[in-house]
């Protein structure tokens, strides 16, 4: 019989485009130490630590050896996990079997990333298979590209549509302390005059690269109601995989995260008791790289039917006064730290759950809420947290 | 067309991965090196809680998890815990070989300090040899502003 | 009253390549040779499910069987069904220099049936469209990367008129 495992301390550092006032291992520092804070627990309390960080974008390789202190995990178990965009989430997912199986306790989770370090999108196509597929890749922006187009020509999205869903993400950002980007955005005629970065994404259509670092504090339930009143439930995880940024080796290559999405979701729902995620879920924190992923993950995680994911973000559908919020943290459009962002996903949406969201908490009462991640090998993984099981 | 799988040819493509990238040594990190730089002297963190003296000094310390801001100078002159010497050329050494490293512990720290043993041959060398930082003349706060560490005489 | 120092951080820069020597394996070593002496593209067919395997390799992703040794030459002509063109300068690892600007891609269905990855010859963006139909152009010189022995893929006609 597996232990129910809580969430009962999150933080986070506040998210910039640099911080050359810390290193690596210190600005991973800031985040543990606010999370201990939260859970008003010390180093010694902790069992485990598993972190998350993408090495190529920093090219310090094996970084929880240097930073073992830092992360409070002299003399503890615990790993340091990589898999992409998912490795927050994966980090989760590990520190949860921890829980689960009875091995640990207590466990922290730690993702972090500096970005202004390296160049990421250099760091992401050395990435791919060096014999195969850099050719033609500029990093991850071109996959996304690509399907932005096909998505416009298929669903009868517009590049207004786009624009409406970084309107929300900014927002959001602006009621989010620890957002990086706070552009204070008035209307889409703003960002519909700016810049493309790779056609049909603009800049203003992709994430940021952030430094940053988010920490949570996981516990069995033996001790969760000893250390907070407000625990938030890891319900249940999942992780699926699919073949890699390779043009069409499944078939369709616009709907190259379709599958992973698809399959995930569909899974999690079914073992959940979840047969109207909108109604049956009170928000999502989703890992959307850019504005028009957004609108594409609404249908992959059939919060709406096929082609209709840009008529929600039209009609105001998932808004943080909204029927079904997403992302009303910013989410990744406004802050990116890659290591750290599926931690910051389930970070908000386990704020949501406690009322703790400050200025950006949704109007809807979360009791439910889901957390996703996508990685770059266009693996899915979603975590599901509850109020109470 | 099939083919048996021992007539196929597997190719070794030749590749590199140049991705530039800079380093933040963050507000400790910079104050150890510009110490360096500027004054020729050596810099560590104490942390009051458990005595221990962090050479190169670091934000938080190992044991108590304490956040440490005490600031220490320590001797440039020190012990030999160990060395080894790297005999195979090799991009990343900083020299031709033979190149000795030295763990070195300075009179006042309570860590190792890893750095380059000159004006030595190999077969001098003991552990327990006190010896002494030669600073460059020209410095540029990298831990390279000590040339090398050479036997006090 | 004495001003107080403005903080200095210290970034340390490090750009020296990494050099690597990559395995391709003997399938995708097939892919690499019949494009460096033939300028063709070669992949395998699985022999289980008869969908073909790209980039070719030992295991077919749909069945988890071995994919087998029926190797099948491509077409080297397809339709574009996507494609996107760079604008910000971006740094390409392998070689170790900026992308040229603008660097048209797409992804291109040979008309074998199988969608692949490679650069537009077309630099005017304005004449780039899904559908149009392109071949691809091999380099003459310094081949043996497997696909990248592409240039890229030259436009041949244009999309019919009211399709």
């Amino acid at each position: 019989m597996a232990n129910r495992v809580a969430i009962v301390g999150i933080g986070q550092t506040f998210h910039k485009s640099k911080r050359p006032d810390v290193n690596q291992a210190e600005m991973a520092n800031e985040a543990v130490r606010a999370a201990l804070t939260d859970a008003q627990l010390g180093s010694k309390d902790i069992e485990a630590v598993v972190s998350s960080n993408m090495e190529p974008f920093e090219g310090v390789y094996l970084p929880d050896h240097w930073m073992a202190s830092e992360m409070a995990a002299c003399g503890k178990s615990g790993f340091k996990v990589a898999t992409g965009g998912t490795s927050g989430a994966s980090a989760v997912v590990e520190a949860f079997h921890l829980i689960a199986s009875g091995l640990a306790s207590t466990s922290l989770v730690v993702g972090f990333q500096k970005h202004d370090t390296g160049d990421t999108q250099a760091g992401m196509t050395a990435c791919m298979t060096p014999v195969f597929g850099s050719g033609a890749t500029t990093g991850a922006i071109s996959e996304f590209a690509n399907q932005a187009l096909v998505y416009m020509e298929k669903s009868g999205a517009k590049e207004e549509h786009a624009a409406m869903v970084r309107l929300k993400a900014d927002r959001g950002a602006c009621r989010n302390p620890y957002a990086q980007l706070k552009l204070g955005l008035k209307g889409v005629e703003e960002i519909l005059s700016s810049g493309y970065l790779e056609w049909p994404i603009r800049i203003l259509d992709f994430c940021p690269q952030t430094c940053g670092a988010c920490a949570l504090v996981l516990a069995s339930e033996e001790i969760a109601g000893k250390i907070t009143r407000k625990p938030v439930w890891i319900a249940d995880t999942i992780t699926v995989h699919q073949e890699p940024f390779r043009a069409g080796s499944f078939g369709d290559p616009t709907g190259l995260e379709t599958y992973s999405q698809d399959v995930a979701s569909t899974k999690l729902y079914k073992r959940n008791g979840i047969t109207n995620p909108r109604k049956d879920i009170d928000m999502a924190e989703i890992y959307e790289p850019s504005t028009w992923e957004e609108m594409m993950h609404y249908e992959h995680y059939h919060f709406c039917d096929e082609n209709e994911g840009w008529k929600l973000i039209e009609k105001g559908i998932t808004a943080i006064e909204g029927e079904f919020p997403v992302n009303p943290s910013g989410g990744v459009l406004s802050t990116n730290p890659i290591g750290a962002t599926p931690v910051i996903r389930v970070a908000e949406a386990a704020l949501q759950i406690r009322g703790d969201a400050g200025e950006h908490q949704v109007t809807r009462d979360v009791k439910t809420a889901v957390a996703t991640a996508l990685g770059g090998c266009n693996w899915t993984t979603m975590i599901l947290l509850r109020r109470s099981l | 067309m099939t083919k048996k799988l021992e007539e196929l040819e597997a190719f070794v493509v030749e590749g590199k991965v140049a991705i530039p990238a800079t380093y933040s040594a963050g507000t400790v990190g910079s104050r150890f090196l510009i110490e360096m730089r500027d004054n020729k002297r050596i810099m560590g963190m104490r942390c009051s809680k458990c005595g221990i003296v962090y050479v190169p000094p670091r934000s938080t310390c190992e044991s108590c998890f304490d956040k440490l801001d005490e600031w220490v100078e320590v001797s440039d002159t020190g012990t030999i815990l160990t060395y080894t010497v790297a005999c195979q050329p090799s991009p990343v050494l900083p020299a031709e070989p033979p190149v000795i490293y030295g763990i070195i512990r300075l009179d006042g720290a309570g860590t190792g300090f890893v750095h380059m043993l000159g004006e030595v041959k190999p077969e001098e060398l003991k552990v327990g040899m006190r010896v002494k930082a030669v600073f460059k003349e020209e410095r540029t706060a990298s831990v390279l502003d000590i040339k090398y560490f050479r036997p006090l005489k | 009253m004495e001003k107080e120092p403005t903080q200095e951080y210290i970034q340390v820069k490090i750009d020296t390549p990494r050099p690597y020597r990559w395995s391709t394996g003997k399938y995708l070593g097939k892919l690499y040779k019949e494009a460096r002496d033939r300028k063709k593209l070669v992949t395998n067919r699985c022999t289980k499910c008869k969908e073909l395997v790209y980039p070719p390799q030992m295991v077919c992703g749909r069945c988890k069987v071995e994919a087998g040794q029926d190797w099948v030459e491509m077409s080297d002509k397809g339709t574009v069904v996507q494609y996107t063109y760079l604008i910000f300068p971006r740094w390409d690892p392998h070689r170790g220099e900026y992308y040229s600007s603008p660097y048209p891609s797409a992804t291109v269905l040979l008309d074998s049936g199988l969608y692949l990855r490679s650069r537009l010859e077309e630099q005017d963006t304005k004449k780039l469209k899904r559908g149009m139909r392109v071949q691809a152009v091999w380099k003459e010189k310094g081949r043996g990367r497997g696909q990248d022995d592409i240039e890229y893929f030259r436009t041949i006609e244009e999309l019919e008129v009211g399709k």
